[in-house]
């Protein structure tokens, strides 16, 4: 059956036909090719940053803890207010800026500007904000049904001990990160991985109706262990302050605490300090002096308010470098021992000045010190005598050994900023311009305090340079060790035997030289003061620094302290500087456990023979206590002192309590002895005190803050006289685990 | 024979239904179409349903807003295929006149109703709204085809082979043009253009035609007024990113959608660019969708389900019973075919933008039964014919 189209018809439809598919499909297929398979990945992409939306889930930050387990610094959770203002109108925009501003106190003009972003979807209203105040914003939110307010986890750190440690410690930025510090030096291993939630969005920029999101979670942070002793920590912040206002220090000063034989950092410490918890603001008195002379809010006072913060922020310990003057004569004698130049037995001369390159330089006791012993040249700090024993070492050995006790290159302390100060070449040092000789007692060049104290600690523990640092352990979120510090020995710098004799001369400088002011009774410590001229500085300021060691007959641990331009200038690092390493050493060294060696002498000067008061009138008897430092209370009526508690001839501490009783009655009358067990030293004194007790304390010693009293001479309950001496024995609570 | 038999039909048949309905013994419809008509349809609905799943719960607060009315026309238009496809064709010969003065007549109407998007292109009764674009369509198809078979062996004379079919072209194109709709009025063009070139229209005509074209684009190139315009929309079309918000919106959309889709696309129903980035993703953009989640794969499946429907329907023109079978089917087929070809070149940017749908894809009822019922119309053409139905 024939159709009815004819040739021509069908050979049209036919080419029609061929034109549409092949033409027409052929165009589609080709650009389909291009943008699916060419360019698809280029579309996707580009499609994907629109679909999708990436909320960032912070991982939690590591905490960081004192070896005595106190937090130092931590997290805690808070909330990240954020709106999308593609979601919401104009009156809408109003009413959030009206709600938020009251609840979270945002400025109303800083939620309205964000709001003018309208393609938008995620503008923060308020970062950091607690739980309570978060949940009412978003209440807010929903019962004025105002799209688009979400609450995101944000974090928030904070500092519990404030200014304690805040120049170690750094702090964090707005965004968490470290910014100075340990916070900044650690921040990797602090901040952990954030975690990210992918949501897809539709056009309006809300979520999808459905769950469609990829999470990965966040990976918490790790958690920093110290060598920082919280305990040491206060007590060199508690001198130090003390020191600071004494001595109106005018440009900072700094301590460090240092384990000799690790190289571990116990304490460390920058003062006037700030508090990391809001670490912009200005803490210091001086800093505010210097700001009130600007007019605020003007370009300089700025300019000057920023540089004080840095000022506040720097580590002087490890970021500022400063010339060590006479306490680096320590160095100097370790030198002279190790290579020969001198022995123990070497004697110098000193008429008052010595002249080198042509220049005559004085001693500080300008009509000399004559003839000295190596000893007595180190005891009177004596510049000629150490002049000449810059020559006895000669340049190149000076040099070395500057080297070698690691001076002129940072120490690899893992704090941020190390500063490595600057020394003479080897040629400069070997010209005869007086370069090493004034090198030898200190001066002309610079170091930082933790390069100082980490050679001194060399020099006295057996000649081994230690690298300090200041994190012991790294703790995983869930407290398990992830790394533990090894103590690192760069080199042994000078021998055992060397290192013995720099000890027994450091001890002399404190029994009896220019360190005598650093003397703690029961320790041997050893010490070197230095005062030096700020050679860099117009003012004319000095800089007063003590180094001190104990014990000596087994070194354990080394304090640096620098007052940096203290207000009066006719002073000395054995004035000014001594007695606060003294004071810092007489806390700490009970609180490390090292055992007091009382000389007779030093047992006279703490206890007191109880003089005889009986027979006496109670004014007389009372006059009597008062002249051996005791205190004396007088129970009962009568006239004449009629016995005593405790009796005469007992030793007890200056201050303790007698009791002078004036008539049988008040004899009679007994107190029940309390329960001091567990109870810290000034807590059981005070407890004694108050039953009228007297305390006889052994071991540690009452004055440390963590000594407990582990047993008491008369148990609980017992009926006892007024005034009964009862001994105490104390010990170092155990030092707990630091866990998370 | 094919008479003969016809005049023997003829004889038993009585009454208006059995006239309209006739009954046939031992022929079927084109099986082969009917199947990728089927596949269409339900490949279509589906990704209607997946494109417009999202645009249902955010803009009507119903995620089966649009397949739901979908599904019902295209259950009307399922009916009107069937019933179609057992009618007589020669019965639409009859209405071919009278439908122009109702199409016309309704295009002039939509001047008259609200406009959307500052075009005046639908009815309005009551909740019911329609384009008598749909309409002039098939009226066109029907005036073509009723002109093409009138005037077979006086093609050649202007009054007969050109005159008639201009001015259907010059009313229906005209009016529609100015609502303004220039995608249907192309599209209408381009049927007319098709119906003409199969229908044997001398070559001497379709050359001036093709004058009149480049005359076109001469005029187009000449008038400042014009060319600004053409070049605004040929830069859009080369260069998308230049507006990403503006007038390069769109098309961006859908190139994002399409390239999302890679090779397998993200899977069906996994659409990102359907939430409110593609504008309207169940209707001109439904292929973009489907581009997304079926891949270079599924858009390839897509392409040769409409490249069979057309080879199959040109095949029953070649093998039509008569020339006005032949010339209506050719109109239909055009329309789906031009109308594809135009939906997937605009929404992949092989062509400069403009809002044209895809048959059995795009969401809107009345097109969709009007489509449906073309086909049955189809259909009837091929029972009657000579082609292999198998």
């Amino acid at each position: 059956m024939a159709s009815v189209p004819n040739k021509k018809m069908r050979g049209r439809a036919v080419f029609i036909a061929a034109i549409l598919t092949l033409l027409g499909f052929g165009l589609v297929i080709f650009q389909l090719y291009r943008v699916q398979l060419v360019e698809g990945e280029a579309y996707k992409q580009e499609a994907m940053s629109r679909q999708l939306r990436a909320t960032t889930i912070s991982a939690n930050r590591g905490a960081i803890y004192s070896s005595d387990g106190q937090v130092l610094a931590a997290s805690a959770t808070s909330w990240r207010v954020v709106f999308s203002p593609a979601g919401i109108t104009a009156e809408e925009a109003e009413l959030l800026a009206d709600g938020m501003s009251e609840i979270l106190g945002t400025d109303r003009a800083f939620i309205l500007e964000r709001a003018q972003n309208k393609k938008s979807f995620y503008q923060v209203i308020k970062t950091r904000v607690d739980k309570e105040s978060a949940d009412a914003a978003y209440q807010f939110a929903l019962d004025n049904k105002i799209d688009g307010v979400t609450l995101l986890p944000d974090s928030t750190r904070y500092y519990p001990y404030g200014t304690m440690a805040s120049t170690v410690l750094g702090f964090v930025n707005a965004d968490n990160e470290g910014a100075y510090g340990l916070e900044a030096y650690y921040n990797s291993t602090l901040s952990g991985t954030p975690g990210k939630i992918v949501t897809a969005k539709n056009a309006w920029g809300t979520d999808m109706p459905y769950t469609y999101q990829d999470i990965t979670s966040a990976e918490d942070g790790n958690s920093l262990v110290l060598t920082l002793d919280s305990n040491i920590q206060s007590v060199i912040e508690k001198h130090l302050a003390t020191a600071l206002t004494e001595h109106a220090v005018q440009n900072r000063a700094t301590v460090i605490v240092q384990d000799v034989t690790t190289g571990a950092i116990l304490g460390m410490t920058t003062m006037p300090d700030y508090d990391p918890n809001n670490p912009q603001a200005i803490v210091s008195e001086i800093s505010l002096q210097k700001l009130a002379q600007y007019e605020k809010g003007s370009d300089e006072y700025k300019k000057a308010f920023a540089h004080e913060q840095q000022v506040q922020w720097s580590n002087k310990a490890v970021n500022e470098a400063y010339e060590p003057g006479s306490v680096f004569k320590v160095i100097t004698t370790a030198t002279a021992l190790e290579t020969g130049a001198v022995t123990m037995n070497s004697g110098f001369n000193c008429t008052g000045s010595y002249v080198v390159g042509g220049i005559t330089k004085h001693c500080w006791k300008h009509a000399g010190h004559g003839a000295q012993t190596l000893a007595q040249a180190i005891q009177n700090s004596c510049n000629p005598a150490y002049m000449q024993i810059g020559q006895r070492i000669g340049g190149t050995d000076f040099y070395n050994f500057f080297r070698a006790f690691g001076l002129t290159d940072p120490t690899g302390i893992d704090l941020p900023g190390e500063e490595s100060g600057y020394f003479y070449s080897e040629a400069q040092l070997n010209s005869t311009q007086g370069n090493l000789e004034t090198a030898a007692f200190g001066q002309s060049f610079k170091v930082t305090p933790i390069q100082l104290i980490t050679a001194i600690s060399a020099a006295v523990n057996g000649g081994y340079l230690y690298e300090p640092y200041v994190v012991d352990k790294i703790l995983d979120c869930e407290g398990n060790v992830v790394s533990v510090t090894e103590p690192t020995v760069r080199r042994q710098v000078i021998s055992e035997e060397t290192s013995r004799q720099v000890c027994k001369l450091m001890e002399g400088v404190v029994t009896a030289g220019s360190g005598k002011n650093a003397a703690v009774p029961g320790y041997s410590i050893g010490g070197k003061t230095g005062t030096s001229e700020k050679l860099d500085s117009d003012r004319g300021y000095y800089t007063y620094s003590f180094a001190g060691v104990a014990p000596m007959d087994d070194p354990k641990v080394a304090v640096l302290l620098i007052l940096d331009e203290p207000y009066e200038t006719d002073l000395y690092g054995s004035t000014v500087a001594a007695p606060v390493v003294g004071a810092i050493l007489s806390e700490i060294l009970p609180y490390l456990g090292v055992e007091t060696n009382f000389t007779a002498a030093e047992r006279a000067a703490i206890n007191a023979e109880v003089p005889n008061a009986v027979g006496q009138s109670a004014h007389m008897g009372m006059a009597a206590m008062t002249q051996k430092q005791l205190s004396a209370v007088i129970v009962g009526g009568g006239d004449t002192v009629i016995a005593q508690v405790p009796e005469a001839g007992a030793v007890i501490r200056k201050g303790s309590t007698v009791i002078l009783y004036t008539d049988q009655e008040s004899r009679q009358q007994k107190v029940k002895v309390p329960d001091v067990r567990g109870k810290t030293g000034q807590v059981v004194n005070t407890i004694l005190v108050n039953a009228g007790l007297n305390l006889d304390a052994e071991g540690i010693g009452k004055i440390s803050d963590t000594a407990v009293a582990v047993e008491q001479s008369i148990e609980p309950g017992t009926e006892v006289p007024r005034g009964t001496l009862i001994t105490v024995k104390f010990s170092n609570s155990v030092k707990q685990e630091a866990s998370p | 024979m094919a008479e003969k038999k016809r005049a023997a039909r003829k004889k038993t048949q009585e009454g208006f239904f059995r006239r309209l309905f006739p009954r046939y013994e031992n022929t079927s419809v084109d099986l082969t179409f009917l199947v990728m008509v089927i596949l269409l349809l339900v490949f279509g609905l589906v990704m209607m349903f997946s494109a417009s799943y999202a645009q249902g719960y955010y803009r009507e607060g119903n995620s089966y807003h649009y397949i739901v009315r979908q599904l019902a026309w295209a259950a009307l238009g399922l009916l009107a295929m069937f019933l179609f496809s057992r009618m007589d064709y020669h019965v639409w010969r009859k209405l071919a006149l009278a439908s122009f003065p109702v199409v016309a007549g309704l295009l002039i109407a939509c001047f008259f109703m609200p406009p959307v998007n500052e075009a005046r292109r639908w009815i309005f009764i009551g909740n019911f709204q329609f384009q008598p674009s749909e309409l002039a369509k098939f009226s066109l198809v029907l005036l073509f085809a009723h002109f093409l078979t009138a005037n077979e062996k006086r093609m050649g004379r202007f009054k007969y082979g050109v005159l008639p079919f201009g001015a259907i072209l010059l009313v229906y194109v005209g009016l529609v043009v100015f609502e303004p709709h220039l995608s249907a009025a192309i599209l209408l063009a381009l049927m007319g253009v098709i119906m003409l070139i199969v229908g044997g229209l001398p070559g001497k005509w379709i050359a001036a035609g093709g004058g009149l074209i480049a005359a076109g684009v001469g005029l187009i190139a000449a008038v400042p007024m014009l060319r600004e315009r053409f070049m605004e929309r040929f830069t859009i079309w080369q260069n998308p990113e230049s507006d990403p918000l503006g007038k390069g919106y769109q098309i961006l959309q859908s190139l994002y959608a399409i390239g999302s889709g890679g090779l397998m696309g993200t899977g069906i129903g996994n659409s990102r660019q359907k939430y409110l980035f593609l504008p309207e993703p169940q209707n001109d953009y439904v292929f973009s969708v489907v581009c997304e989640e079926l891949g270079f794969v599924g858009a390839l499946v897509v392409i040769l389900l409409f490249a069979l429907l057309i080879w199959r329907g040109f095949a029953i023109v070649i093998k039509a019973r008569d020339r006005f079978g032949a010339m209506l089917v050719t109109g239909f087929i055009a329309q789906v075919g031009v109308q594809a070809i135009l939906n997937m070149a605009v929404v992949t940017n092989a062509l400069p933008s403009t809002g044209i749908s895809l048959p059995f894809f795009s969401y809107g009822g009345t097109a969709l039964a009007i489509l449906l019922g073309e086909m049955g119309i189809v259909l009837s053409v091929s029972r009657q014919s000579t082609v292999e139905k198998e």
